[in-house]
């Protein structure tokens, strides 16, 4: 027998990597105990961490916030009726993943869950106050020119579009800064093009369908990674934007007491619109919308920040209600446009139109998304379902149209002297669950890559014992 | 997508003349520290929480959070407490003090705190909410009662209607009892689905608050929590405040009594007095 490792053509997968984007919760798993230790000092991040947390886990912890000792693990896990013995497995997993609570035991064996101490204390500070005053409320006086929350709303939103702006390719290289166009490069969401110029990948694409929550925190956790390079230190960064996410819109804060690091930090967070400062030492800013909703994910955000402006018909058409070049233009990356005036354009879905933006890497599922979170409020006051549910049937089947091919790497096995030999290979990879395809007449088999090791050693012992 | 949020408004009885505040059983002070972290933990679960707090007693009832005169800008961190905490902590603090320092200075006119007129004031609140929000949006509200009074609600029909209305507007009551076994109230919990607790060590007030009534309804299925009481859903009559069985119900105003009378003393109605009724033995002449 001979074995020839030729791969199944795996390279051409079709299905492209869908971009990812991860939430709070598997960030901080990312980073290592100490940064996490050195995190959970902080009130505000303990208070961050713990809103991620699963509902059932959030009653635990708060349940046992004020408990002096360590509790045992059956008294917990009888606080949930039986039938949740499944979610209540996973809120014990993530809480140890975060190391908000150790396994230990008490005196006489008993196995016990106890609150991390640091946690447990700063948590406690956020809830009834106490300890040290955060960095960025230092007494200051009243604002001479406050500024109201719809004006830092346009100003953020404003700020942000201009980074989408880029990335569409609207060629319009004022307000966007060197370093935002390096994060974008180093995120993946842009590469460079032989002649240097910027130009979007196939992860810009999905990265613009995700709505803008999203977009931001994807965006600061690419700029997380880098921050560290730049000499800023990243705990402090990130207690910092947390401080922003639990800040109140329309108040105004002080930079006093800052070191430079934040300062500098806080600069770039003006620049993507997460905070507003008049001038760039006015000594006060103010936090947006997009620094509060930021990682709150789809469902928690407080209050979206835009307006719908979508509307589908069962026809296939749609109407976007707007005058802004970029809505207009990622409309435009899926459907074909018909016509355009002043406040509004209007395109129609073809199959066609749908398949180009497949092939440029987008998934109907973010078509879907995008179209439902962008519904005009008419859309959204007239049923359950945003959607017509035939469009969005339609866009599902076009997309499964390109995916008549399951690729599956794998290892071949064939020239089997026998077919009692072949026949006890393949019954062995069959039991084991790694058979991917045989034919008994060819005495052929392919196996998962990953169990080629077993079968390997497998055969060698099988035929040691019949030699 | 459809994204809910979670409004609770706690009623909270501050009356004095309670068996409970002057005997000493538990503090005014501690009374409201328990309060106010139990709201504040409402507030910290999630972003979308809502809460409102009424404050009531004998002479009066009044919002005082959400607190529309307090300036953002006035109130400045001084802890590492995050900033809605305190905030939500100054108001309750605040406006608890001037309500009950205003209220002192009036004759009390009756013993009974005015939770009727809470609940009202709360449903009507929530109300207003549910008209403001956003296409796509759902309110998911409850109300919870602490209240250290021990008598029965006077004002039954109104009290009932008012219950009736929670029923209709898909929102719960809860009440959470620091003394007695209000039969009232268990009956409003029991026809909005929600918990009739009387706690049984009041110093440990914040955990029985945290452990029964943070949970929201949705995850309370989940969780294992005491078993409801069996309510006794027999009325009071209106003359003599006992529970009975039978009795006379005013056919204008529906007020209860055991035994007849004249007229009515809630509507001012006059009767006709009963007569006999007629005998069978009448039908089977025929």
């Amino acid at each position: 027998m001979s074995e020839s490792s030729s791969k199944k053509s795996s390279k051409h997968d079709l299905k492209s990597k869908t971009l990812h984007c991860k939430n709070l919760h598997e960030y901080l798993k990312t980073l290592s105990s100490s940064v996490l230790d050195r995190l959970y000092i902080h009130p505000i991040t303990c208070l961050a961490v713990y809103r991620e947390l699963s509902e059932i886990a959030k009653h635990y912890i708060i349940r046992i916030i004020f408990v002096e000792q360590p509790v045992p693990q059956a008294v917990i896990a009888s606080w949930l009726s039986k039938a949740y013995a499944k979610e209540h497995k996973e809120a014990v997993e993530a809480l140890t993943e975060l190391k908000i609570w150790k396994e230990s035991s008490v005196t006489g064996g008993l196995p016990v869950w106890e609150l991390n101490p640091v946690f447990k204390k700063h948590i406690r500070v956020a809830l009834l106050g106490g300890g040290k005053n955060w960095f960025m409320s230092s007494h200051m006086e009243a604002d001479t020119k406050p500024r109201d929350i719809a004006f830092l709303d346009a100003y953020a939103m404003e700020r942000w579009e201009c980074v989408l702006h880029y990335m569409v390719g609207s060629h319009q290289q004022e307000g966007i800064s060197a370093d935002a166009v390096r994060n974008l490069l180093h995120a993946g969401l842009m590469r460079c093009d032989n002649d240097g110029s910027a130009i979007i990948t196939k992860e810009g694409f999905q990265f613009l369908l995700m709505d803008t929550a999203a977009q931001v925190w994807y965006f600061i956790l690419q700029y997380l990674s880098t921050v560290e390079d730049k000499g800023l230190d990243l705990s402090l960064c990130l207690t910092f934007l947390f401080q922003l996410r639990f800040s109140i819109l329309g108040k105004d804060y002080s930079t006093e007491g800052m070191n430079d690091g934040l300062l500098i930090f806080l600069q770039h967070l003006r620049e993507f619109g997460l905070v507003y400062q008049r001038k760039r030492k006015a000594g006060r800013f103010y936090p947006t919308r997009l620094a509060l909703n930021m990682a709150a994910g789809q469902n928690q955000s407080d209050v979206s920040i835009r307006e719908g402006y979508i509307i589908i018909e069962t026809n296939y058409r749609i109407y976007a209600y707007t005058d802004s070049n970029l809505k207009v233009a990622l409309v435009g990356l899926f459907t074909n446009l018909i016509y355009r005036f002043p406040n509004v354009t209007v395109g129609v879905l073809t199959r066609d139109s749908i398949r180009t933006a497949l092939r440029s890497g987008i998934t109907a599922d973010q078509i879907v998304g995008f179209l439902r979170m962008h519904a005009h409020p008419k859309m959204i006051s007239v049923g359950s379902s945003i959607l017509p549910p035939t469009i969005v049937d339609q866009i599902y089947l076009w997309e499964q149209e390109r995916n008549r091919f399951n690729f599956s790497e794998g290892v071949l096995y064939s020239q089997f002297m026998s077919q009692n030999d072949f026949e006890t290979l393949r019954d062995y990879a069959q039991d084991l669950g790694v058979l991917v395809w045989q034919n008994e007449r060819k005495r052929t088999m392919v196996v998962t890559k990953s169990s080629h090791d077993d079968v390997k050693k497998f055969w060698k012992r099988h035929s040691r014992g019949n030699s | 997508m459809e994204s809910e949020k979670s409004l609770l408004i706690v009623i909270l009885d501050t009356s004095l003349t309670h068996d409970v505040m002057c005997n000493n059983k538990i503090r005014m002070s501690e009374y409201l520290n328990a309060v106010t972290v139990f709201v504040n933990c409402h507030v910290m679960l999630k972003p979308t929480n809502k809460v409102a707090v009424v404050v009531v007693d004998t002479i009066d009832c009044q919002f005082v959070y959400p607190d529309n005169n307090l300036s953002l800008t006035s109130l400045r961190q001084t802890t590492g407490q995050c900033e809605i905490f305190s905030q939500v902590e100054y108001s309750l603090r605040n406006n608890i003090s001037n309500f009950i320092s205003q209220n002192a200075k009036k004759d009390i006119l009756t013993t009974e705190p005015l939770i009727g007129a809470a609940c009202a004031k709360s449903l009507c609140y929530i109300s207003r909410l549910e008209r403001e929000l956003e296409a796509g949006k759902s309110l998911n509200s409850r109300i919870l009662i602490i209240t250290g009074s021990d008598n029965e609600c006077d004002k039954y029909v109104r009290f009932m209607n008012i219950v009736f209305t929670a029923q209709k507007q898909n929102v719960i009551i809860d009440v959470c009892s620091l003394e007695h076994d209000i039969a009232l109230l268990q009956q409003a919990c029991d026809i909005t689905e929600g918990i009739f607790f009387k706690v049984p060590n009041l110093s440990a007030l914040l955990q029985y608050l945290l452990w029964i009534f943070l949970p929201d309804p949705g995850i309370r299925k989940k969780l294992v929590v005491p078993p409801p009481n069996r309510v006794d859903y027999r009325p009071l009559c209106f003359c003599h405040r006992e529970l009975i069985d039978i009795g006379y119900v005013c056919s204008v105003c529906l007020s209860i009594f055991c035994k007849f009378t004249p007229i009515c003393t809630t509507c001012e109605v006059v009767f006709k007095t009963p007569t006999p009724l007629p005998g069978k033995a009448k039908k089977k002449k025929k």
